[in-house]
């Protein structure tokens, strides 16, 4: 049974409880390194009063290094809290004022907030060594700088993570957009943060008038979709769809909301100012991107396409936006894996093979439409959907691990003005075995060759994806190859799509292997024990989720349950 | 289910693999000075592991272990040493081991061939990291051949990628860049074509609950039990699966399997791999890993889609024809021997591939016992020309003449490594390849089929003869001492080839002769299981269509 809670009211604060320790968290790093030993004149009077912001700061509280530690704590505290409470058995838990449901704690909410905050908490662990936070004692211009902004990087951060756990919770159209606006602005002004080099402000601005766009399209999507249906809450959405069915104006606010969340999981053709931003964004900042952000985006997927526009609603099994999406998928994941057969850049590489993985979501989606809704299949569809939702959760859980990791990798190289040609990986086995074959493990991962997670999760994705188009003809027991639902051939591109991937992969791993090291790189790496620790617990994580996915799994359809049980 | 200590999951595949991966992270952390200085007891260590492995197959082969059935009188569809444990439960997999008359000799082959190949290859440079990748490659090569359960099949025939990978990678010749990256994509694309048929498979089968199935899928990867699913399928003209799309699903599994055997006109990534990779890698390269390939096709295909096996007769056969014929037409072209051997594997496999599409139970027997000896003589082979490329720093046919003279060890090796792979009576290889000719004529026989089918291995015989001979004559014989060594040597005297070297020899030599005289040993579980195998599979369903 549901809980319901008011704003503020009993129980509010503990089942928010991830989300209260990062405002917590915000307000501490506002507020902690600017303590000082500032007095305050009562005026006309002798009498100072200790105020303590500004002035003379401490040892302790100037540290440079110490917003990045105080952000990772509150991350990692998150990340538990969002974990123990799927302990026991999850409950769900729904805010709402008077009958507007706000916000839902669920599994689906849950597991959504453990990526975001795991994918946060890694970045943030590996930035407090990647950030060129010099000593105190260092008084240049430029280490001045750099050690003043520190905060400020991890102030978006957190409200990054702030805004993606709106998302994953919200059950309101309006508060699942403003969500994703606070965590677009916050990754916008993240991309730019190395805004004194070339690519750092060529990729912000690209970033941020494209994603603008891109959100403004999607907003006026979403007052077209409060004319039609006089709401925005999930529940009053599905309502009328399923009472007045499919009419231009609803359609018309589907696709200009596509044109949103296509832009955040980077699907083409809204995929332009990804390769730019990730090659221009500090490493872990990328790595967010790729993982964190794009999760968000396939949760505003998921909301809109499965539950608002569920297609159980519709009379015929096709559902309208089948068609558009299946395209979009194809052209997103070939041209993603063309794309990046020819960038030198590896970050540009993984970009684009982001988009590629991007299509393969895109390509899991389309199936669910594909499932016929009429009494006799209404069963087997649903496990069917199930599946593929389930695969898609673990497809971006177990992305958080090598995706991120490679951009780590990457982030390393970075801080000895590499990372931006496949060059500056040469040799990188003789300098640090270690990260090379963390590397090539990632990159293994990505191509999705067992026993990694990367395979598993692709694994999982076309058995989402056949299961979904034989669900028809296994039904009837006869079944012949003209019978089959043309979503199976979805899963043929797929497969040929990430044979094409293997090159670029592999390519990689022979720069990294094979050649000599760069002129100038012959040395160890740049120190930064926390970058490594991050990299240790991606690999791990990687071979863990490729090996003993069981529970994982579990966790994931349990998930998915929570997303579909209002069909 | 049998019970006991599981002697497939724990000495063959589990010892090898751990062994590898933590012998590397404990080098991973050494500088190269320590490493250098390792190298030799590392080399010990992988050598134990391996007579470890050959050690517990060989008593496998006495019969000596509890809880087991004698190979060659061994059930159709039981399995001796079967252990399965729960993997994920969701989707109904299982880390599941078991071997028959099909998987042990290739086990046996492969645990036979790791210490060899440690022997033949004692010298390699940096040793520390190249052999606890020959060890990891001889447990993902394992991995293959005793996995009951389709996924963790295909999680071992990518696996045998890595390794193989790295070792063409980093010991390979001049172009192993581009070798080992071909290797890779060619192999992976074929796979994941084969990985799509799989999953396609797997739920087009009918749903069922048990401690098999998955959880959430109502399905099963399961070898054994999809085998007998098909086989209550396919009985009385009925298509497993439906008609066109068993011929689907079989053709898409063969990709994977063709590519890996490897057929013309899949075979190019073959030769660039042979010629690139160390002699260690190419040893196992052709003598276990391309049988994977054909093992793969008895495993899956042959067995659960006789019909369209049938269907695809004709094409089976001219496959297996023209790469037979092809294969031995393009040796004779070859100046690099290397080369040349590398396109004598490819028709040999084409041998394979007759006895296959023969659907005879000896053309079956006479596959699986090529299977066998080609995987004792390729390696042979491949040694020879890893000892010529050591000692003469090339591999150009006529660079090093009068050898007999001169290295009267490697001379003889050669000569005796060309003569069983041409086929010569009273070694292995003939063995199989007369048995693959009775079968030949009496299917063509029996179809009323054209006997001109018969000219292509006919040809072969000759082809295979001229190109073997030539390249002794010049290589062995011709010259002596009037002729200068080559250009390459840069005046060093002369070297025979080194004791490691001639232990391997003489040990491949004689298990060559010893399986060519008496080629009962592993011949009559070969038999056994193709007998069980056509009347209790294949002459029900086919309705005596033998």
């Amino acid at each position: 049974m549901d809980d319901v809670i008011k704003p503020f009211g009993e129980g509010f604060v503990t089942a928010l409880a991830p989300e209260f320790v990062l405002v917590i968290g915000l307000f501490t790093l506002m507020i902690v390194p600017n303590l000082g030993d500032a007095k305050f004149r009562i005026p006309l009077t002798q009498v100072r009063i200790p105020w303590l912001f500004g002035g003379k700061r401490g040892t302790l509280d100037s540290d440079p290094r110490l917003p990045g530690i105080f952000a990772s704590l509150f991350f990692v505290m998150a990340f538990i809290l969002a974990a123990v409470s799927f302990i026991g058995g999850m409950q769900t838990k729904t805010i709402a004022s008077g009958t507007n449901e706000l916000l839902k704690v669920d599994e689906f909410s849950r597991l959504f907030e453990l990526i975001f905050y795991g994918a946060l908490s890694l970045a943030s662990i590996a930035s407090i060594d990647r950030l060129p936070a010099t000593s105190r004692k260092d008084r240049s211009v430029s280490g001045l700088y750099n050690n003043r902004r520190q905060v400020d990087f991890y102030i978006l951060l957190i409200t990054c993570g702030l805004g993606m756990s709106v998302v994953a919770l919200a059950q309101d159209m309006f508060l699942l957009f403003i969500g994703l606006e606070l965590a677009s602005f916050s990754t916008y002004v993240l991309v730019a943060f190395m805004k004194e080099t070339k690519e750092g402000s060529e990729a912000g601005m690209k970033y941020f008038i494209v994603g603008s766009v891109a959100s403004g399209v999607g907003l006026y999507g979403l007052s077209l979709l409060y004319l039609w249906a006089g709401s925005l809450q999930f529940e009053e959405l599905t309502a009328h769809f399923n009472a007045t069915g499919m009419d231009a104006l609803p359609l018309t606010a589907l696709g200009m909301l596509l044109v949103g969340f296509g832009f955040k999981v980077s699907a083409a053709p809204f995929h332009f100012a990804a390769p730019d931003a990730y090659a221009g964004a500090p490493g872990p900042v990328a790595g967010v991107l790729a993982t964190a952000s794009k999760a968000m985006g396939i949760v505003g997927l998921l909301r809109i396409l499965l539950v608002v526009a569920a297609p159980e609603g519709m009379e015929d099994s096709t559902t309208v936006w089948l068609i558009a999406l299946a395209v979009l998928s194809v052209i997103t994941m070939t041209w993603g894996n063309i794309a990046a057969l020819g960038s030198t850049n590896p970050k540009r590489m993984l970009a684009y093979s982001s988009v590629a993985h991007a299509g393969y979501m895109l390509a899991a989606i389309t199936a669910i439409g594909a499932l016929n809704w009429d009494a006799a299949h209404a069963d087997t569809s649903r496990t069917a959907a199930l599946a593929v939702v389930t695969a898609l959760m673990f497809h971006l859980v177990v992305l958080v691990c090598f995706k991120l990791g490679a951009f780590l990798v990457l982030s390393l190289l970075e801080s000895e003005n590499g990372g931006h040609t496949l060059e500056s990986l040469g040799g990188l086995v003789k300098r640090e075995p270690f990260l090379a074959v963390a590397m090539f493990i990632f990159m293994m991962s990505l191509a999705g060759v067992p026993p990694l997670a990367g395979f598993l999760s692709k694994l999982l994705v076309i058995m989402g994806i056949v299961k979904a188009a034989l669900i028809e003809s296994t039904a009837s027991g006869n079944v012949t190859f003209s019978e089959i639902h043309w979503v199976w051939y979805l899963a043929l591109i797929m497969v040929i799509n990430s044979a094409i991937s293997v090159f670029y992969y592999l390519r990689v791993g022979l720069v990294m292997f094979f050649n000599e090291p760069e002129e100038g790189r012959e040395g160890p790496l740049p120190r930064g024990t926390s970058v490594r620790l991050a990299i240790v617990a991606c690999v791990a994580s990687t071979i863990y989720f490729g090996v003993g996915a069981g529970q994982l799994i579990a966790l994931c359809e349990s998930a998915a349950n929570a997303l579909l049980g209002v069909w | 289910m049998t019970t006991g200590i599981d002697w497939i999951s724990i000495p063959l595949v589990g010892l090898p693999l751990i062994s590898s991966i933590v012998l590397l992270i404990f080098i991973g952390n050494m500088s190269a000075a320590a490493r250098e200085k390792l190298g030799p007891s590392i080399r010990m260590v992988s050598l134990i592991v391996s007579f470890i492995m050959l050690g517990v197959t060989t008593m496998m082969f006495f019969g000596q272990m509890d809880n087991m059935g004698d190979w060659a009188t061994l059930n159709f569809g039981s399995f001796n040493f079967e252990h399965r444990y729960q993997w994920i439960e969701a989707l109904g997999i299982h880390w599941s081991v078991g071997m028959d008359a099909l998987s042990f000799p290739m086990v046996w082959l492969t645990t036979f061939l790791l210490p060899i190949t440690i022997v033949a290859t004692w010298n390699e440079k940096n040793a520390s990291v190249y052999f606890p990748l020959i060890l990891m490659m001889g447990g993902a090569l394992i991995g293959v051949f005793v996995a009951l359960d389709l996924f963790m099949f295909y999680v071992f025939w990518e696996l045998t990628l890595i390794p193989m990978f790295f070792l063409i990678l980093k010991w390979g010749g001049k172009d192993r860049k581009y070798a080992s990256q071909k290797f890779f994509i060619y192999t992976f694309t074929a796979s994941v074509v084969m990985l799509l048929g799989l999953v396609t498979m797997y739920f087009l089968q009918p749903e069922s609950s048990g401690p098999l199935f998955g959880t959430w899928t109502g399905r099963t990867f399961d070898i054994p039990t999809l085998i007998s699913h098909s086989q209550a399928a396919n009985a009385n003209g009925m298509w497993f699966l439906g008609e066109s799309m068993q011929k689907v699903l079989f053709v898409m599994l063969m990709i994977g399997f063709l590519v890996k055997l490897p057929s013309v006109p899949f075979h190019t990534w073959l030769p660039d791999a042979h010629v690139q990779a160390p002699t260690g890698g190419s040893m196992l390269l052709a003598g276990v890993m391309l049988k994977m390939g054909a093992y793969g096709m008895f495993r899956l295909p042959l067995a659960m889609f006789p019909h369209a096996a049938e269907f695809f007769q004709f094409w089976l056969l001219a496959l297996g024809m023209v790469s037979l014929v092809w294969g031995a037409v393009v040796c004779l072209g070859q100046t690099n021997l290397k080369k040349m051997v590398a396109y004598s594997s490819v028709s040999h496999m084409g041998v394979i591939l007759i006895g296959i599409a023969t659907m005879q139970p000896l053309g079956w027997a006479a596959a699986l016992f090529m299977m066998f000896a080609h995987g004792i003589i390729s390696p042979m082979l491949f040694a020879v020309c890893g000892a010529f490329k050591h000692h003469y720093h090339s591999m150009e046919i006529g660079a090093m003449r009068g050898m007999a003279k001169h290295s009267p060890w490697l001379a003889t090796s050669m000569m005796f490594a060309w003569m069983a792979s041409l086929g010569l009576p009273l070694l292995a290889g003939f063995v199989a390849e007369l048995m693959m000719f009775l079968a030949l004529w009496h299917f063509l026989a029996a179809e009323n089929w054209s006997v001109f089918w018969m000219v292509g291995p006919a040809f072969v015989l000759a082809i295979t003869a001229a190109y073997y001979l030539w390249s002794m004559q010049r290589t062995i014989f011709e010259g002596g001492d009037e002729t200068q060594p080559p250009a390459s040597l840069h005046g060093e005297p002369v070297p025979d080839i080194a004791d490691s070297e001639k232990i391997s020899m003489v040990i491949m030599a004689a298990f060559t002769i010893l399986f060519g005289i008496m080629p009962w040993i592993a011949l009559d579980m070969m038999n056994g299981w193709t007998v069980a195998f056509f009347e209790q599979l294949l002459i029900p369903i086919l309705n005596g269509g033998v």
